[in-house]
């Protein structure tokens, strides 16, 4: 009895404690600029008002940043996933002469291991050699190659939990090794790939440091940098800022909510022999 | 009907790095046989049959299946059909997918699917479990599902790796009955791997023993029983063992450290036969010892250990002369013994084995 009030009494305050900094964004976003000041402060305004919401999308053409958004991260995510999940399926059942699995694999997470702004200016130089500065397409070539370790890693682990003799059945029943992999394999590693996609999407969705460096103008800039564009040299805009990190915030919530049975699956991915 | 080679292997090698998993085997599979591979664990048993299905590379040698050779030929240009020893049924695919799988790759219309699935179904009283996922089914029934997921086509050569091993020993019993039927009804040529000495000889046409990567001994259960050509094959086929007494061949007779045995003249004349032989391994099978509680002319005095009462048999292990190993007879149940009660043991003269000391090979 007192067990479970602790339980339930920590898990309030951590429930809480995650969700203030949320709420008081869904609410300035509704603020009129008085109310945002306010002290004490206000947390339910007396008159919501949608005028944020309005300049965003028709003065501040938010619209385009959302569209950037969602193309950059879809075709990461995409790309990621095909060649992330071969490689790891690779890594997951060929032997390689002198222990190169391991290796190769550990070379794969180490990339992952330095801050990722260590390689910020060389991979700025680079995209300016080949024109991929402020396009949709050297922001993908950027998240892909640094979503890859991740997506390699999950889907070994997946890969290495499905028992080898399904694939050997079914090379024998009749499959070649892709057929086999693609029919067997792919259907069995669902729950898994499911949840590395979502991680991937995340990831990209929110990635802020790259697209600042990257995609300066709005023919390629991602909806982190739309919001951080509220911040102007002369004022911070809370209240757009607030609306624009709302929809930002509420797009993956919606994602997450729909997709939360996969993920919890793909976490306990594992229990698929026999 | 002339026998044919269904399948064929030529000085067959497989290394894994410095391990040799199999060493130089050559062996014929005849049409509609079932072979069975046995050995004990590490013997190379399971890579033969992968090295048959194309599941590994040959390192050296040649392999042919029907005339053709496969050595480069992938699992499915060889048309085998295979169960594995955890069945390896599809998860995702219900018995029923699982059972079609083979003919859908295959590209069959949707009505012979279905027909050939009830037909292999039927044999196997699998028919109530269609809609089921692998997870919903017994062990009993999995084994079933996979041993019709092999059915299902016309395929040259079955190969079965240990497909009862996980089962619990009723059923396995049971299992085997119903194998063996169905292989011959059908006609199948099958290898099949165990290293169950009891299946070994109630499932074979042939058996061959394996250990160490090598054939020991390719012949019918009776021979390898009642013949074992050398002592690893003796020891190992048949349970509980065979004893064996290390000793040496004098003037007719076997000298061990416990007891002289004086050898019939047919066996002296083929030992004279074979040149000098010295150093040798005596061994005799449980069952062929037999104990009494009187003295018997010519029989050992010897000591009971334990006397185990199984049912339908006694085991009785004992010491003999001033032995520390123990020995084991496999008597009636009528007999019973105390513990260090005193009794004479005897060896049935026809059923010894005479075994060289250093190279194992068997001279009687
Ligand atoms: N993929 C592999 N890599 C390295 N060594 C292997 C591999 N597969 C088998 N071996 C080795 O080859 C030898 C034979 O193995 P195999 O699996 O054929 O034995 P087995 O007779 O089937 O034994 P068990 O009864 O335990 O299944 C063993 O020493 C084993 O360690
Ligand atoms: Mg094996």
């Amino acid at each position: 009895m007192l067990k479970s009030f602790f339980k339930y009494f920590f898990m309030v305050i951590i429930t809480m404690f995650v969700f203030f900094p949320i709420v008081w964004l869904v609410s300035t976003s509704f603020k009129n600029p008085v109310d945002m000041f306010a002290v004490p402060p206000i947390f339910v305004p007396a008159n919501p008002s949608f005028d944020h919401y309005a300049t965003l999308f028709f003065e501040a053409g938010i619209v385009k940043y959302i569209l950037n958004s969602v193309i950059v991260a879809v075709s990461t995510t995409l790309l990621s996933l095909v060649a992330g999940t071969l490689a790891a399926y690779s890594l997951a059942r060929f032997r390689l002469p002198y222990r190169m699995n391991e290796r190769l694999s550990f070379w794969v997470l180490s990339t992952r291991m330095f801050p990722p702004i260590v390689t910020i200016i060389p991979l700025f130089a680079m995209m300016r050699f080949f024109h991929l500065l402020n396009t949709r397409m050297g922001l993908v070539i950027a998240y892909t190659a640094f979503n890859l370790p991740f997506v390699v890693w999950m889907m070994r682990g997946f890969f290495m939990e499905i028992p080898e003799e399904l694939e050997e059945a079914a090379m024998v029943d009749g499959d070649s090794r892709m057929s086999a992999f693609r029919r067997i394999i792919l259907p069995i590693a669902k729950p898994g790939l499911v949840a590395t996609s979502i991680f991937t999407l995340i990831l990209s969705w929110n990635e802020f440091l790259f697209a600042l460096i990257l995609s300066q103008t709005r023919s390629a800039a991602t909806l982190p940098i739309g919001v951080a564009s509220t911040v102007t040299q002369y004022e911070i805009k809370w209240g757009e800022m607030s609306a624009a990190g709302v929809i930002a915030v509420v797009r993956v919530l919606i994602f997450a909510f729909v997709v939360q049975k996969h993920l919890v699956r793909g976490m306990s991915f594992g229990a698929i022999k026999g | 009907m002339q026998t044919e080679i269904k399948a064929n292997m030529k000085n067959v090698t497989k290394r894994f790095g410095e391990v040799v998993a199999v060493n130089n085997i050559s062996l014929d599979i005849k049409e509609g046989e079932f072979l069975v591979l046995l050995g004990p664990s590490g013997s190379g048993k399971t890579t033969l049959l992968r090295l048959l299905a194309g599941l590994e590379e040959l390192t050296e040698g040649d392999i042919y299946i029907e005339d053709t050779l496969v050595n480069n030929l992938p699992p499915r240009h060889r048309n085998i059909a295979m169960v594995f020893q955890n069945y390896a049924l599809y998860p995702h695919m219900s018995v029923f997918e699982n059972l079609a799988y083979p003919l859908k790759i295959r590209k069959r219309s949707k009505e012979e699917i279905a027909k050939r699935v009830r037909e292999v179904a039927e044999v196997l009283e699998i028919s109530e479990l269609f809609k089921r996922r692998p997870k919903q089914i017994s062990g009993g029934q999995k084994q079933r599902v996979a041993l019709g997921r092999a059915m299902i086509r016309k395929a040259n050569l079955f190969l079965m790796d240990e497909p009862l091993s996980n089962l619990d020993a009723k059923l396995r019993v049971q299992m085997r009955a119903e194998l063996r039927r169905l292989q011959k009804s059908m006609g199948t040529t099958t290898v099949y791997v165990t290293h169950d000495q009891a299946e070994a000889m109630t499932l074979a046409d042939r058996v061959a023993v394996l250990n160490n990567g090598v054939v020991q001994q390719l012949d019918s259960p009776e021979e390898v029983y009642f013949h074992p050509v050398n002592r690893f094959v003796a020891g190992f086929v048949g349970s509980p063992q065979m004893n064996f007494f290390a000793g040496s061949y004098e003037e007719a007779k076997i000298k061990t450290d416990y007891f002289e045995y004086p050898l019939p003249p047919e066996v002296v004349k083929k030992l004279e036969k074979k040149g000098k032989v010295e150093k040798i391994y005596f061994g005799i099978r449980p069952e062929d010892v037999t104990v009494s509680k009187i003295e018997i002319e010519g029989a050992y005095n010897a000591r009971i250990y334990v006397s185990e009462l199984m049912g339908a048999e006694s085991f009785v292990f004992f010491t003999i002369g001033n032995s520390v190993e123990r020995f084991l007879s496999r008597t009636s149940p009528d007999f019973r013994g105390n513990m260090d009660e005193s009794i004479w043991v005897s060896f049935k003269e026809d059923k010894i084995h005479i075994f060289d000391y250093d190279t194992d090979a068997a001279i009687i």
